[in-house]
């Protein structure tokens, strides 16, 4: 039987033309759920409903929902809603889609949460580099303003709603949701010490909300629909549908909506199966940095991923063919630490320095037999002895590749050049500020075989 | 609703830039989150970032130049040296470098003269490689000046700087016309401000206004409705 997906969040932007206009998402059922919510519910009841729905948070921990809001103090104000919309994760292109395409359920979203613990402004926490993104989200909160769903008394009740958009400015660590708020606030983005949790003590010291694109996008349905409803999909402890970006070596990279606990090798055929038919040599469960998997017949929920030594983060999956050459896959993952450590912490700005240094020493053929050990022991030293996720990550992503593909690492020694590819170059050393910065009129010399990406090669 | 706090006299910051300023600062309960969009403000005006930018912010903001430094320095999108006109940026991650990405970045490259990270003589282009732009379906994707292009080639690609250099519009895969990086600066700095002739223009609207009523609590204000005129916002 052919899969298919199950469309709830993506159902509008599957089957609806300019689903981000204001009339079109009312015309379709928008705002019914958050209008119902402000005029007729309370704030408790709301909360309860999403701690029912036992919603996990989309945007790669997983944490529950409700039980985030619950411990946000009733009575310290003002508070504050902060939707982190800061989508870098290498693989995931989910909440982009969503929030280009249907900002409304967004924006709907949000008034829920923040109707939920008394939250009166929000700030959208836009990724800088999202231009379009940017310009749908600001054209809808003037439509929802002018429609009296944003602003004083909003939907006529006693509940006042203002919602401000924020651009990032291009760094990755702004995704961490205490970066995120140093950023919002005006300074360099640099992860806080917890606790206390922003739920506490947040943004300008106030109790604070952050939560996923994803996440606020779901919530309209579970209102909708039920608790009941949401449940039928899942598992207990992972219930309801999730987005997954597709990318990679498939034929159809794109966003698929399906239940949590879908078969991976059943995301995989929705995309279209294996690139040009090519044999499955890995795949990155979610995102950059969940450690790898090499089979497909596995469960797409949070405690089976975690249980299986990697996790559903942001739920990105990247497949991966066997003309992948694993060393410069775990050096793509090393370089991209190694630009987005913040600096603050020392394992995780020497340690990613030094992933690099060694792992760019074995793909370009240099690489000593004691390097791949060395490896290993850079990233013990790593893991759980950074101040944030982002460097623990780093050492997984890098020991992930050496411990399942360590033959692939022992042929770069032994033969002294990338076994899959003669002569490539990486971009090593040529971003900006590298080697090759300011030298405007020099021409590089890339000629022939230099770079055999899969496709050429096949 | 914060204010500028002006504590000397601005240089770029000036006439309807200033104003377009004050309406920055008015998002935020604190004037200091006015910091990055005020940088992304002195982009558009200057091309990149400048000292005297910097100064000015600092002084808009009540805070020292080099405070502001800190802030700016840690971000890629703000630019601390001239940029070209048209920031090409081609992704070098994971599902883009498996699918010809870096054969993406050498064809740019060589029609452009310049390693990633450099800008051509003329300052028309500049070149980057960067991190995930959260456009993998379309792998290997690129923007220019933050519009997205699917599925590059090394031709496509290089097709796409011809046409910019004979100065014909570029329409990116989502419909959207490429602008210049001044341009797209400053559309990103008054993003969701309340100025004249942009999207965050609406009438009524109580942006910034931490309280419209400043005798109430935010999340626990009960409506006068006979009071309108004290609202403020």
């Amino acid at each position: 039987m052919a899969v298919s997906e199950a469309l709830v969040v993506r159902r509008r932007l599957v089957e609806v033309e300019r689903p981000w206009n204001i009339d079109v998402y009312l015309n379709s059922g928008g705002y019914a759920a958050a209008r119902e919510v402000v005029t007729a519910a309370t704030p408790e009841d709301t909360l309860e409903i999403v701690k029912e729905s036992g919603l996990r948070g989309r945007g790669g921990a997983g944490f529950p929902t409700g039980m985030k809001w619950s411990f946000v103090p009733k009575d310290v104000f003002p508070k504050y809603l902060v939707i982190n919309h800061d989508e870098g994760e290498p693989g995931t292109f989910k909440d982009r889609e969503m929030f280009e395409l249907d900002p409304h359920q967004v924006l709907e979203g949000m008034i829920i949460a923040a109707f939920a613990v008394g939250a009166s402004k929000a700030f959208i926490y836009c990724r800088g580099e999202f231009a379009l993104g940017s310009r749908r989200m600001d054209q809808a909160i003037r439509s929802a303003y002018d429609k009296g769903y944003l602003g004083e008394g909003i939907f006529g009740s006693s509940f006042d709603f203002d919602v401000v958009l924020h651009r990032g400015a291009g760094a990755y660590i702004c995704g961490e949701e205490s970066a995120l708020l140093d950023s919002l606030e005006g300074y360099r983005g640099q992860p806080r010490l917890k606790p206390p949790f922003p739920a506490v003590k947040g943004l300008y010291g106030q109790p604070t909300v952050v939560n996923n694109t994803e996440t606020l996008s779901t919530l309209p349905h579970i209102f909708n629909h039920g608790v009941e409803w949401f449940r039928r999909w899942g598992t207990e402890k992972s219930p309801g549908v999730k987005v997954f970006s597709v990318s990679g070596h498939v034929n159809k990279p794109g966003n698929y909506e399906v239940p949590l606990g879908t078969s991976l090798s059943d995301v995989l055929e929705l995309a279209g199966g294996m690139l040009n038919g090519n044999e499955f040599k890995a795949v990155i469960p979610g995102g950059i940095s969940a450690p790898l998997l090499t089979t497909t017949d596995i469960a797409m929920d949070f405690e089976t991923l975690q249980g299986a030594g990697t996790m559903l983060g942001s739920g990105a999956i990247v497949f991966m063919d066997h003309t992948t050459c694993m060393v410069r896959n775990a050096l793509i993952a090393a370089e991209f630490y190694q630009h987005e450590s913040c600096g603050k912490c020392t394992p995780c700005r020497e340690g990613t320095w030094w992933q690099v240094k060694v792992l760019e020493r074995i793909e370009h053929g240099e690489g000593r037999q004691e390097d791949l050990d060395l490896l290993l022991d850079m990233c013990e030293r790593m893991d759980g002895r950074c101040f944030c996720p982002l460097g623990d990550t780093a050492a997984w992503a890098v020991r992930s590749n050496l411990q399942l593909f360590r033959e692939d690492f022992q042929a770069h020694v032994d033969e002294g050049r990338c076994i899959y590819e003669s002569g490539h170059r990486t971009l090593v050393g040529t971003r900006a500020g590298g080697v090759g910065a300011g030298n405007a009129g020099v021409t590089p010399q890339p000629s022939e075989g230099i770079d055999s990406d899969s496709e050429a090669g096949s | 609703m914060a204010d500028i706090s002006l504590n000397g006299t601005t240089e770029v910051l000036v006439g309807g830039h200033y104003q377009a300023a004050k309406s920055i600062v008015a998002k935020y309960p604190n004037s200091r989150s006015a910091v990055l969009p005020l940088l992304f403000l002195v982009q558009g005006i200057e091309g990149h970032v400048t000292d005297q930018g910097m100064r000015d912010v600092a002084t808009l903001l009540g805070l020292t130049p080099a405070e502001v430094l800190a802030s700016g320095s840690f971000y890629t999108m703000l630019k601390k040296k001239p940029t070209g006109e048209y920031l090409i940026s081609v992704c070098r991650n994971v599902s883009c470098a498996h699918r010809g990405a870096y054969k993406v970045v050498n064809a740019l490259s060589e029609r452009l003269e310049i390693e990633p990270g450099a800008m051509t003589s003329d300052g028309k282009f500049e070149l980057e490689v960067a991190e995930c732009l959260a456009t993998c379906d379309g792998a290997p994707s690129m923007q220019i000046n933050y519009e997205d292009f699917y599925k590059v080639t090394p031709e496509s690609a290089v097709e796409l700087v011809d046409r910019i250099e004979r100065g014909e519009d570029v329409t990116s895969e989502r419909g959207e016309t490429v602008k210049t990086q001044r341009e797209v600066s400053y559309e990103t700095a008054v993003a969701g401000a309340r100025l004249p002739g942009t999207a965050g223009d609406i009438e009524g609207r109580t942006v910034g206004g931490e309280s419209p009523r400043e005798d109430m609590k935010v999340g626990d204000r009960p409506k006068l409705r006979d009071d309108e005129e004290s609202h403020g916002g």
